[in-house]
């Protein structure tokens, strides 16, 4: 923890970097015809438009390595940007794009990113998405010659099998990890972006089809075809440029040592752990202080984690908790009657953006422009994104 | 004895994995059913997937060592759909995959199916063994219920 502390005290990027542009595409089930760099490009010039900037403002490029996606240099060959000093290529999922380009511009490398991702259904996760002969070269993770053996405890099983230990050790309900899904689903029936509307009751989740017990189909998030992409500069700058800039008040990874998926140390020991702790000690704001939360939904086990790991209620307890906070009248939690948990309908049903579209609704529920989902007054956002493993990640933004 | 084959001899007989300097020798114990775990000569610390030093005390003195291949059933789920792989029919019922806490050391964990047992009785805290079966020609490492085990 000594670490921790030493940097705590000095987190001199606190409210630092502001998000002054966002652009998307919206997400599908099969964008008919359209490359993951022709999404990227419509979502990135979005992007730029909407900061009032043009291609010369745009001096560092953040691709993330999503399959297929383009790289950061191809992007920036894409779109012409004339004067590039700083880019690269951080891993999924969301916050590595947004935590890089934090750094590169408070650090002076640059003055304002363009982060973007690009989402493709993959032959393996999406069977339309194997009849397409050009996406047969498209491999998660960049691609093994060898295809998993059935027990690979890869990263996406690896959910499943701990869900099994969560059963295990809280004697969770199927009904805990339904909610879950449910709230999602509801909230998505209010975003023209995303893909799964259809409303969701618990028994259609119950009767929804195993993939892996204890995990059905829709404990799992959506593939889907599409792109967002943020524009990032300096609080200072962005306060010139817009009236309502928002600002990354602090963001982080988190992991602990032994990441390997079948020897984490336990539920009670993991990355969002380390999340949590570490926004706790950068950031000035908490629970208190959220108007709206963003915990990841990529496997509904995630987010049972993020509830009970941020500090909602006790581990064992997010099943219990959200039935505390279930909203009847429009069929989703809504904490203390106030906060609802991602409002645009999650990578559970508006789609698997690996946490790009929790970033982008916090930013348009703090901007107020989220329209018939606004939550009234967003100053505050908590995102907890990604999983237990290698990839947990959080952050803070607020309006300024 | 396996131990004997040369690294591209060893790779034919495992096309399906990918073989490295880290785990080799762990395969080579595969073919004489012999499943081992590297281990640290210095601090005696069992690791698992194979690394190039002990992720505790960063000696390089880490050493293939065998295991019982006793142990508890720490996570447990059912595939009904997956990777293809000889004698995996997901048609013809889930495919159980478990990560087993070795009883050599608390935490240290091995993942792979249980054979010989209805789905039902394949549950979290169940004492297993070790049962090899063949995969692809070569032996592979699984496990069945342990009997008379509390």
């Amino acid at each position: 923890m000594m670490a921790m502390d030493q940097a705590a005290k000095r987190y001199p990027i606190r409210d630092q970097i502001a998000i002054v542009g966002i652009g998307s595409t919206a997400f599908s089930r099969d964008a008919g015809g359209r490359s993951p760099a022709s999404l990227a490009c419509e979502a990135s010039i979005q992007a730029i438009h909407d900061a009032g900037m043009t291609k010369a403002d745009i001096d560092g490029v953040v691709g993330v390595l999503e399959p297929g996606a383009p790289r950061a240099n191809q992007m920036t060959a894409l779109l012409e940007l004339p004067n590039v000093t700083h880019h690269s290529g951080p891993m999924p999922v969301a916050m590595f794009g947004l935590i890089d380009a934090m750094t590169a511009i408070f650090s002076g490398q640059c003055d304002t990113v363009l982060v973007y991702y690009a989402f493709t259904r993959l032959p393996w996760n999406s069977r339309s998405a194997a009849q397409d002969p050009f996406r047969r070269y498209v491999m998660m993770g960049g691609g093994t010659a060898k295809p998993p053996m059935p027990e690979s405890i890869d990263p996406s099983a690896a959910y499943t099998a701990w869900a099994s230990r969560y059963i295990h050790e809280f004697g969770a309900r199927r009904e805990d990890f339904g909610r879950i899904a449910i709230n999602m689903r509801a909230n998505a029936a209010r975003n023209p972006k995303a893909v799964m509307k259809t409303p969701l009751t618990m028994e259609g989740y119950l009767s929804a089809r195993m993939i892996r017990d204890p995990l059905c189909m829709l404990d799992m998030d959506i593939p889907v075809d599409g792109a967002d992409a943020f524009v990032l500069t300096t609080t200072e700058r962005a306060k010139r440029l817009t009236k309502n800039p928002i600002v990354v008040h602090a963001a982080t990874a988190g992991m602990v040592g032994r990441s390997d998926e079948d020897q984490l140390p336990s539920l009670a020991r993991h990355g969002q752990h380390v999340v949590v702790e570490s926004l706790k000690a950068r950031g000035e704001l908490w629970l208190d202080d959220v108007d709206v939360f963003f915990p990841y939904d990529g496997f509904s086990i995630i987010t049972l984690g993020w509830i009970e790991n941020v500090g909602y209620c006790k581990p064992g307890g997010a099943g219990r908790f959200m039935e505390e906070h279930w909203d009847e009248k429009s069929g989703r939690v809504l904490i203390n009657g106030r906060v609802p948990m991602n409002p645009h309908g999650g990578s559970l049903s508006e789609g698997a953006s690996r946490g790009t579209g929790h970033l982008r609704e916090a930013v348009t529920q703090l901007r107020g422009e989220a329209g018939s989902r606004q939550v009234e007054n967003a100053r505050t956002a908590l995102i907890g994104c990604g999983g237990f493993f290698f990839n947990s990640q959080g952050a803070i933004l607020r309006r300024i | 004895m396996a131990g004997q084959l040369s690294d591209a001899a060893l790779v034919e007989r495992f096309p399906w994995v990918q073989i490295s300097h880290d785990n080799k020798e762990l395969f080579r114990g595969w073919l004489d059913q012999r499943l081992l775990i590297l281990r640290c000569r210095d601090c005696n610390r069992f690791h698992h997937p194979p690394k190039p030093i002990c992720p505790e005390c960063w000696s390089w003195r880490v050493e293939a060592t065998p295991v019982s291949g006793r142990g508890v059933i720490h996570l447990a789920m059912f595939l009904r759909q997956g990777s293809p792989a000889p004698g995996v029919d997901y048609e013809n019922g889930p495919h159980p995959v478990v990560t087993v806490e070795l009883e050599e050391q608390p935490g240290l964990r091995f993942t792979s199916t249980v054979v010989d047992a209805p789905i039902e009785a394949i549950t979290i805290g169940a004492p297993v063994e070790l049962a090899w079966i063949d995969r692809y020609g070569a032996p592979f490492p699984a496990f069945r219920l342990r009997k008379g085990a509390k």
